[in-house]
């Protein structure tokens, strides 16, 4: 009797710490891009304060390679909407299922206890 | 009930949570100060960068050597913009580049002291949380317990009706569950003497309660009690001599748990059984006592009295019992002072009524009891007993405090307007313990709040002529007169 029980908690304790790494993964993604995203509008915004006169250049590797004003300024753009849509589409409602998820099993575990 | 769940520990720990995150604020603050000083130290550079068309520097070599060199092109400058991308430009747009970002810096930190301020004030709050829950603090829990979930209710009950309807008779009709009154009707004869010594019981049972919980004070002046507290004062006051504590069955603590007081700040607090141990709050218990149902009898002129429809039918089924009109006091058991009033009873026309109360009438607004004492227990109680009228008791405290009143009357101020003596006087055995002397002295009812200042106003003087006397020989200096 005592070892079903046992099992079980075993059982329910794991998936209890998947849905928290897998959580914690989330999070820490959802930071970097959030980062990201802060980063890419400081150079949008600095990019724009510039004039054509000035060389931009991209760091590739070890290299300097010289990139066109406007180029630049349409890379940064787009690589902005790009993190804005990895955030939307895909992170949130996993987050959001993922955080139902893991206070279920938080609520499970005590009461198993 | 919230306080019951906060332990210290917990509060403390919520407090250390929140002077982590100040710290944490603290600590990026700080971080971006340093990053706006170093700005500002760059645009300083920058500005005095371009003056020469070359400098000549000591070149860092290496982590451990320099060599002497030249700064060239002081006016362009590459800057990075950030995600790896480089921008050639002068001086100048470094330098406005350079405050752009400082604005991004400034908002930060705006943000940051936000949060500070805001925990800030959290964990001043969460230190008068743990301030409230140990001793140091003067906050006190006041908590009463509610036994049992009957609400005493005078009329039907009501239910609410739907719209556009009319509430019909029969949904509405529930009788309140509080009145024994009620209920016994329904039962027959026997039953109802059975459920009459019930109550009786229980309502003795409150009074001595009610008696020893208030010997069992320490300080009667925090008490947040409702009408049992007059109660006690009344007996205190009225009935010293009578008060025999030999007499009352003991009463555990659990049972008389009715007041906690607590002491003038000190922190002085009951521990009740019930209390948990991590409280630490001084908690008053109090709980409200059930009112006996009562009735206004005319019993003269210009005289009320308000008795206890339950103790009357007690005496008549005495009387029933006994077959004896006057009861004995020797026979009938006397367990407390209030149960020699209760017995002392006129019989008019074959039933049992009260004593004709020789207190005043309330008729007049400021017909008071004449003094503001705040010494002597039973000029309070005679104070308390003219001006409200909540005890069981009222009908036989009136006995004793009457006569007080009747010779001072003439240093009174107040009562010129208080009627000290009718007219009328009736001569009675002073040997007799049924001495009363017939004023039209009512007992008045509850207070009213006028009557309460009126009261206090009186001066003191008559302090001293109201002094201690006993009924009879009150009567007969009135007879005297």
């Amino acid at each position: 009797m005592a070892d079903i029980i046992q099992k079980k908690l075993q059982t329910e304790v794991e998936k209890y710490q998947q849905i928290q790494k897998d959580l914690s993964k989330s999070m820490s993604a959802r930071q970097k891009l959030e980062a990201q995203l802060t980063e890419n509008n400081i150079v949008k915004e600095e990019l724009d304060l510039l004039d054509s006169q000035n060389l931009v250049y991209k760091l590739i590797g070890p290299v300097l390679v010289k990139q066109d004003l406007e180029e630049a300024k349409g890379t940064v753009g787009k690589r902005l909407e790009y993190i804005n849509g990895e955030m939307t589409h895909r992170h949130t409602e996993v987050l959001a299922g993922l955080q139902q998820e893991y206070q279920k099993s938080q609520g499970k575990v005590p009461v198993k206890v | 009930m919230a306080e019951r769940n906060l332990h210290p520990q917990e509060v403390s720990r919520l407090r250390e949570e929140q002077v982590k995150v100040v710290t944490g604020c603290q600590d990026q603050i700080q971080h971006w100060k340093k990053v706006q000083s170093d700005y500002e130290a760059l645009q300083q550079r920058l500005s005095t960068l371009p003056d020469k068309l070359s400098y000549d520097i000591m070149v860092p070599f290496g982590p451990l050597a320099f060599m002497p060199g030249k700064l060239v092109h002081t006016n362009e400058v590459t800057v990075l913009l950030g995600d790896n991308w480089f921008a050639k430009c002068s001086a100048k747009q470094a330098s406005n580049l350079v405050e752009h970002r400082k604005k991004h810096v400034k908002t930060a930190l705006d943000d940051l002291y936000k949060v500070v301020k805001n925990f800030e004030a959290r964990v001043g709050f969460t230190e008068d949380l743990e301030k409230q829950s140990s001793e140091k603090g003067d906050f006190v829990d006041i908590i009463e317990e509610v036994e049992n979930e009957e609400i005493l209710t005078k009329g039907k009950q009501r239910t609410a009706h739907k719209p556009y309807s009319r509430p019909k008779n029969q949904d509405v009709f529930e009788c309140g569950e509080g009145d024994p009154k009620a209920t016994s009707r329904i039962l027959s004869e026997e039953e109802l003497w059975a459920r009459l010594d019930e109550l009786e019981t229980q309502e003795e049972l409150l009074d001595q309660k009610d008696r020893i919980s208030y010997s069992a004070d320490t300080n009667g002046d925090d008490t947040t009690s409702s009408s049992s507290e007059e109660e006690k004062e009344h007996l205190s006051g009225n009935l010293p001599c009578l008060h025999g504590e030999e007499g009352w069955p003991p009463v555990t603590q659990e049972d008389s748990r009715l007041i906690t007081c607590q002491a003038n700040g000190n922190g002085q607090h009951h521990s009740d059984d019930e209390d948990d141990e991590g409280s630490c709050v001084p908690t008053i218990y109090f709980t409200h006592t059930v009112e006996p149902k009562r009735v206004r009898i005319n019993t003269g002129k210009n005289t009320t009295l308000k008795f206890s429809e339950r103790k009357e039918e007690a005496k008549r089924k005495r009387k029933n019992s006994n077959g004896n009109g006057h009861s004995v006091p020797g026979l009938t058991k006397i367990k407390t002072p209030a149960d020699l009033y209760r017995l002392f009873v006129d019989v008019v026309n074959g039933e049992l009524v009260p004593r004709k109360s020789i207190l005043k009438s309330r008729s007049r607004e400021d017909s008071m009891c004449s003094d503001t004492s705040e010494s002597s227990d039973d000029r309070r109680g005679f104070c308390r007993n003219l001006s409200h009228d909540e005890s069981t008791h009222s009908d036989t405290s009136e006995g004793v405090l009457q006569e007080e009143e009747n010779f001072p009357s003439k240093p009174l101020p107040l009562p010129g307007v208080f009627e000290a003596f009718s007219g009328t006087v009736v001569e009675k055995d002073p040997t007799q313990p049924s001495l009363i002397p017939h004023l039209t002295i009512v007992s008045p009812a509850l207070p009213t709040i006028p009557e309460r200042k009126a009261e206090e106003v009186v001066p003191q003087v008559q302090k001293e002529l109201c002094k201690k006397v006993s009924k009879f020989k009150a009567a007969r200096m009135q007879q005297q007169i």
